[in-house]
């Protein structure tokens, strides 16, 4: 399955299309940490719209990317979450180690990552 | 027949009508012994109609004229016979007053059915989205929430903020002097849930007893911001979004 | 249904999501649902190898009301403490317990069966809301 990831400015975007196997999400998971890598990206967004259902499984994996892209030097942002996902995922208990930020949608996504990236900048000088 | 003609006199057509319904029900009642006709009788005059207040009091009245009039009867056919009399009492009385409790019943039934859907329909009322500011929702809460109807105000308001696109929402609980612990971890959630939209929440007008609520939930409150009243909520979600309000001129 | 594979995940959500809708469930409840089976399944995969679910309409004891129940089950190494295991934060079967307690989160009743050495039964309901 290919997913695609674009580049946009110094960020990438990846956009679920289906559900995918969890297989198909270790695949992903290589893939857009590599591309981070290669491509020196300082954001990530991925977009969920598209799935209506993220299990726990996901949600985890959602948190691994974001953490691991952290250790790559990229923050990342979570669109397109479904209001019955978001309600199914607080229900889930996600919360409580879901460290992933989020926004409603790609604008709103690129809009936060460059106020995160712009946070930590100033955060940073010291 | 002389009970049924004598009811007839003091009533208009339609209730003439109910009254042969109830005479056959009572009828049937003490010859089989069971009470299906009357409860049939029952549904079937509280359903669909709307009950005066008249219309109860006549239907009640002639019930209770009926067994008047088959007491007297019993007494007078049996006034010889003590022993019969008291017997045919010992049965009959159960069953009459028994029929009476079963139309009462349905006519507070449908009473209190009328108050329900008045109730629920009270609820919907108190949720209206409203925006404010192009990227500013307020949620006006107001009496009393029980568990479904917050579980309603969380999908409508997810679904407002997706529809709006909305960043920041205030929900204000002035109008509401008490939540339960439930209800509170229904906000908490709803807090959760629209930051997953995007969407940070203030949330303003918390009474004493209600924040005591709220802290006792042993939830990480952390990432809840609150402010006193609405005009401070809106003042920091201004704030929050880089709004800044200038008075231009002086009213006069 | 059989689950074998993370494929037979996916195919039992999509049944799971199929008889909701069908029900008449709202999209929030479908979601539920769907998700809990997605939980289960998962369990069965990870933790037993090899399994199967039922999805189907539930009957209600008293004849009121209409629900949804799912049925998992699996022969696998079963749980020694359910209880502590159900306690969201246990840490060396996380994924088992925030499986089965996300699950019993998300519907109406739950029920758990389960034997060291005999396999796990897990049985869900979601009952539809009158609205």
């Amino acid at each position: 399955m290919d997913i695609p990831i674009l580049k946009i400015e110094d960020f990438l975007v990846v956009t679920i299309q289906s559900e995918l196997s969890d297989d198909e999400i270790y695949e992903l998971q290589e893939d857009i940490l590599s591309r981070i890598k290669d491509v020196g990206a300082t954001g990530l967004i991925i977009d969920i719209t598209a799935l209506d259902i993220v299990d726990s499984f996901m949600g985890r994996t959602l948190s691994n990317i974001a953490a691991t892209a952290e250790l790559l030097g990229a923050k990342s942002v979570v669109v397109g979450i479904r209001p019955a996902v978001a309600v199914t995922l607080v229900e889930l208990g996600i919360r409580v180690k879901w460290n992933v930020n989020t926004a409603l949608n790609l604008e709103r996504g690129i809009r936060l990552l460059k106020r995160l990236i712009e946070a930590e900048r100033r955060g940073g000088a010291s | 027949m002389r009970e049924s003609g004598l009811l007839a006199k003091m009533s208009d057509a339609e209730t003439e009508k109910r009254y042969t319904a109830l005479y056959n029900a009572v009828v049937s009642t003490f010859s089989t012994g069971k009470f299906d006709d009357v409860e049939r009788y029952a549904k079937e005059i509280t359903e669909g109609v709307v009950l005066r207040d008249t219309s109860v009091e006549r239907i009640i009245g002639g019930i209770l004229k009926l067994r008047d009039i088959y007491e007297r009867f019993i007494f007078s056919e049996y006034r010889d016979d003590e022993e019969m009399l008291y017997q045919l009492l010992a049965s009959y009385e159960p069953v009459a007053n028994n029929i009476l409790t079963i139309v009462t019943m349905a006519f507070v039934e449908a009473r209190e059915q009328v108050i329900r859907e008045q109730q629920k329909a009270m609820m919907s009322l108190s949720t209206p989205v409203l925006q404010i500011r192009d990227e500013i929702l307020v949620l006006p809460l107001i009496g009393t929430i029980d568990s479904e109807r917050a579980e309603q105000i969380l999908e409508e308001l997810l679904k407002r903020i997706v529809e709006l696109t909305a960043s920041v929402v205030i929900i204000d609980l002035t109008g509401v002097p008490v939540i339960d612990s439930l209800v509170a971890n229904h906000m908490i959630k709803t807090v959760q849930a629209a930051k997953m939209l995007g969407a940070d929440t203030i949330i303003t007008g918390i009474s004493p007893v209600n924040a005591q609520t709220l802290a006792g939930l042993g939830v990480d409150l952390s990432m809840l911001i609150t402010k006193n009243n609405l005009r401070a909520g809106l003042w920091h979600a201004e704030k929050m979004l880089g709004f800044k309000v200038i008075r231009e001129r002086e009213t006069e | 249904m059989n689950i074998t594979s993370s494929a037979d995940i996916i195919a039992a959500r999509g049944k799971g999501r199929e008889l909701a809708m069908k029900m008449g469930f709202s999209v929030v409840d479908q979601t539920k649902i769907t998700t809990a089976i997605s939980e289960l399944t998962r369990n069965i995969v990870t933790y037993a190898g090899k399994g199967e679910v039922i999805i189907k309409k539930a009957e209600s004891e008293t004849g009121g009301k209409n629900g949804i129940v799912v049925v998992c089950r699996d022969e696998g190494p079963g749980i020694e403490d359910i209880q502590l295991v159900l306690k969201s934060g246990f840490s060396t079967s996380e994924s088992l317990g925030l499986g089965l307690s996300g699950a019993k989160q998300l519907m109406d009743e739950f029920e758990i069966k389960s034997k060291p050495g005999k396999g796990t039964i897990v049985t869900i309901k979601k009952w539809l809301r009158r609205r």
